[in-house]
C-alpha cells in the first residue's frame, strides 16, 4: 500500500509543477527534513515529513488580477502524541488584507511543526489612505496595532501586549537599484526582539534576537538554506530546494 | 465647347466617386491596417500615463496607471497610481506570463497568460498596450474619425471574438491617424453601460530595458499559479 501511495506519487511528481525541499536538522542529533509540493491544475497539494511526524495538506487559490489574491489551505498532521489540523487563509482585496491562521497539535515538533497545543494567529492590514496602512494582530496570547506610512521607505509607529504592553518600530525600505530590500522590525517592553531581513533577490539575510536570549540566523543563496541559532539550545538547519520543470 | 452632362450622368459619376473613395478608405485604412500601422509606430520603447473613469464595485472611480511598454518583446508594465487602494501595485505582461504586484500582501503573483486574470477591474489593461493582442482576440470595424486635441484620429470598435472572455462587450478605440498610437479607449459592458473611458497622455518614447520592467522589490513573495 506504501509503495502504491510513493508511486502514485512520484508519477504526479514527474507529470506536474512540483518543488522539492530536503534537509537536515541538527539539534541533539541529526534529523531529515523534507517537505514536497506538486501543483495541480487548481491548487497544489504538499507533503512535509520529519521523524515522528508529517503532514499532508491542500493549498487552493483566488486570484483577482491587480486588485487582489486570496490563498487558502488545509492541513491535516499525524505522529508522536496524536493527530493534528491546521487552516490557513491569507490575501488580500482593494484596501484590505488578511492573514489567518489556526493550528491544534497536542506537541510541538521542531522544525517544520513549531506550535503546540490550540495556537491561532490574526493579521488584518486596511489601506486608510494610499501611503498609510493601520493594523491589527492576535497572535498566541499578544495583541498588537501598528501604523504604517509609506514616504520613500515605510515607516511603522505600533503599540503591542504581551502580557506587559511592548512599543514596535520599524522601517522597510529598497537600498539597491534594483529592489534590494532592508526590512527591520523592533519590539521592546513586554516583548524584546530585533528582527532583520535583507533582501537581494538571489540571496537573503534574516536573522532574529529576542529576549530571553533567543535568536536565528538564516542566509537563503539561491535554493540553499542555511541557517543556525540558539532557541533553549543551539540548533542548525542545511535545506535544499529543487524546482521543476 | 462641352457637351452639358445630364443629371442622371452626374449622379452616377458622384456615386461611382464615392464607392471609389469609400473603397479605397475601407481597403487602406482598414481595421488591421490602422492597427497595424499602430503597431509598427509603437514597435521602439514608449510609456504613456492612462487616466478616466472606471466602474469599481462601488461605483464610479477614477484610474489613473503609467504604462511601459517595449513592445517588440511583447512586454508591458502598467503601475496603477489610483484608485488609492490599488497604488503600488503593477501588472507585468511578458510573452508567456502575467505579473500581478500586491503591495499590500507584497506578492507577485505569477500565473500563465492563459491562466491570467487581468480583468478585474471589468477590463483588461493588458490591452492598453499591447495593440497585437488587441487584434488577436477583438473584431474590429471603422467606424469613422474624430477630432481630438492631439490631432484627428480614426474611432475603431472591438467586439470579443467567440470564446474569447474579457470583461466587457465591446470597446471603443480612438486611434491618431498622423502619428498612429491609442488616444483613448472606451469599454462597454452588457448592458451597454461604461466600464471604463480611459484617455492616453503624457505618450513619449523612452529608453526602456527588459529588467527594469521587471523589476519587483526583492523581498515579495512570489506565488506561481
Amino acid at each position: 500500500m506504501r509503495r502504491w501511495v510513493w508511486l502514485i506519487f512520484l508519477g504526479l511528481a514527474a507529470s506536474a509543477q512540483g518543488r522539492l525541499e530536503a534537509g537536515a536538522y541538527l539539534q541533539s542529533g541529526v534529523h531529515p527534513t523534507l517537505e514536497a509540493a506538486l501543483a495541480l491544475e487548481e491548487g497544489e497539494v504538499y507533503l512535509r515529513l520529519q521523524p515522528g511526524r508529517g503532514a499532508l495538506g491542500y493549498l487552493g487559490s483566488l486570484a483577482l488580477g491587480p486588485l487582489g489574491f486570496l490563498g487558502y489551505g488545509v492541513q491535516g498532521e499525524v505522529g508522536e502524541g496524536g493527530w493534528g489540523l491546521a487552516l490557513f487563509l491569507e490575501g488580500g482585496a482593494g484596501p484590505l488584507a488578511l492573514e489567518g491562521r489556526l493550528t491544534y497539535r497536542p506537541l510541538r515538533a521542531l522544525p517544520l511543526f513549531p506550535e503546540e497545543g490550540l495556537w491561532g494567529r490574526f493579521f488584518l492590514r486596511y489601506r486608510l489612505a494610499p501611503k498609510e496602512v493601520a493594523g491589527f494582530l492576535l497572535e498566541g496570547g499578544r495583541a498588537e496595532a501598528t501604523y504604517a506610512l509609506r514616504e520613500g521607505g515605510t515607516h511603522t509607529l505600533g503599540v503591542g501586549v504581551a502580557g506587559v504592553p511592548y512599543l514596535v518600530l520599524g522601517w522597510k525600505g529598497e537600498v539597491g537599484e534594483g529592489g534590494e530590500v532592508l526590512d527591520l522590525a523592533l519590539r521592546l517592553g513586554g516583548l524584546n526582539r530585533l528582527e532583520g531581513g535583507l533582501y537581494l533577490g538571489e540571496a537573503s539575510l534574516l536573522f532574529i534576537l529576542s529576549h530571553p536570549w533567543a535568536g536565528s540566523l538564516t542566509l537563503w543563496l539561491g535554493d540553499l538554506g542555511l541557517e543556525a541559532g540558539f532557541h533553549q539550545a543551539p540548533y542548525a538547519w542545511v535545506r535544499y530546494a529543487w524546482r521543476w520543470p | 465647347m462641352r457637351e452639358r452632362e445630364t443629371p442622371k450622368a452626374v449622379g452616377w459619376k458622384a456615386w461611382g466617386l464615392m464607392a471609389l473613395l469609400f473603397l479605397s478608405l475601407a481597403l487602406a485604412q482598414s481595421p488591421q491596417e490602422i492597427l497595424s500601422r499602430m503597431v509598427r509606430n509603437l514597435d521602439a520603447p514608449w510609456q504613456a500615463e492612462v487616466r478616466g473613469e472606471i466602474q469599481g464595485p462601488g461605483g464610479k472611480e477614477e484610474f489613473r496607471a503609467r504604462v511601459y511598454a517595449i513592445s517588440r518583446q511583447g512586454l508591458f508594465r502598467i503601475e496603477y497610481l489610483k484608485p488609492g487602494s490599488l497604488e503600488g501595485n503593477f501588472t507585468v505582461i511578458t510573452d508567456k506570463e502575467v505579473w500581478n504586484y500586491l503591495y499590500l500582501t507584497n506578492q507577485l503573483i505569477i500565473s500563465p497568460k492563459e491562466k491570467a486574470q487581468v480583468s478585474g477591474l471589468g477590463f483588461n489593461p493588458a490591452l492598453l498596450g499591447n495593440a497585437q493582442a488587441m487584434a488577436e482576440r477583438l473584431d474590429l470595424r471603422l467606424l469613422g474619425r474624430v477630432s481630438t486635441p492631439q490631432g484627428p484620429a480614426y474611432r475603431l470598435l472591438g467586439q470579443p471574438k467567440p470564446g474569447e472572455a474579457l470583461g466587457f462587450r465591446e470597446v471603443e478605440l480612438w486611434i491618431l491617424e498622423e502619428d498612429p498610437r491609442p488616444v483613448r479607449f472606451i469599454f462597454r459592458g452588457e448592458g451597454g453601460q461604461v466600464l471604463g473611458d480611459l484617455q492616453v497622455v503624457a505618450f513619449q518614447r523612452a529608453n526602456l530595458t527588459p529588467a527594469g520592467l521587471k523589476r519587483y522589490p526583492k523581498d515579495a513573495q512570489v506565488v506561481r499559479r
